[in-house]
């Protein structure tokens, strides 16, 4: 098996950047449940989904979570933060 | 921040996306409505996931989840399945096609073992075999 290219959409940016993903995005600001925005919100979501598959031809580091800021979305969420320490 | 010491599996892409099929995989328990729900019942997890067409009707897909608050994708599954959006793409020639497979699967287990190394290779073979998938997009919820 070759293995599939794959490009990760991560709305918990932190979270997904301890596995470690071969190529993310984070659309900085979405909530969990809004990995392409809100509903209804047909051409961000083309807009998030043309970026995200963008990345497949982009020369980008393996691990590295790339953030782009979409104004549209609106009102911006903060993501969960991953708990330090034991 | 604890970081995965496994290698990070990148696979290179070497193809024009327009000439490109692309398959999704979802974490976001995203299934059809006449499928078996994902079993939330179960603290440990539901190590399962569904088979989705490519033609499906997005007013077919619900989500059966209990660690987000899924009330935007029942609105309108595309926020965390994009088949809509993906066949506007395929319309507007940004990508070549929709595979024939996609997948939806909870995630959210304690089986962490049992979902690294039984349900993740089963889901990347399902892509790899009769899917015709050059590329997949991953979202979660």
């Amino acid at each position: 098996m070759r293995g599939v290219p794959t490009v990760l959409i991560t709305v918990s940016p932190e979270v997904s950047a301890q596995m470690r993903p071969p190529r993310a995005l984070y659309p900085k600001g979405f909530k969990i449940g809004n990995s392409l925005g809100r509903p209804g919100m047909r051409e961000l979501q083309r807009k998030v989904l043309r970026d995200a598959l963008g990345l497949l031809t982009e020369n980008t580091r393996p691990g590295e979570i790339i953030t782009r800021e979409y104004p549209d979305y609106g009102e911006q969420y903060d993501p969960p933060q991953v708990k330090t320490g034991k | 921040m604890t970081l995965s010491r496994k290698c990070v599996p990148f696979t290179p892409f070497d193809r024009e996306l327009a000439r490109s099929t692309i398959a999704i995989v979802t974490a976001g328990g995203v299934h059809l409505k006449d499928q078996e729900p994902f079993n939330i019942a179960d603290e440990l997890g539901d190590l399962g996931f569904r088979l989705i067409p490519p033609g499906v009707d997005s007013a077919e897909l619900m989500v059966t989840h209990h660690h987000y608050d899924h009330a935007d994708a029942d609105q309108d599954i595309n926020v965390v399945f994009p088949i809509d959006v993906l066949r506007d793409l395929e319309a507007e020639g940004f990508i070549g096609g929709i595979a024939r497979k996609h997948v939806g699967y909870m995630g959210y287990t304690m089986q962490l073992k049992a979902m690294y190394e039984g349900t993740a290779p089963e889901i990347a073979a399902e892509i790899d075999k009769g899917s015709r998938a050059d590329a997949v997009v991953l979202t979660g919820g």
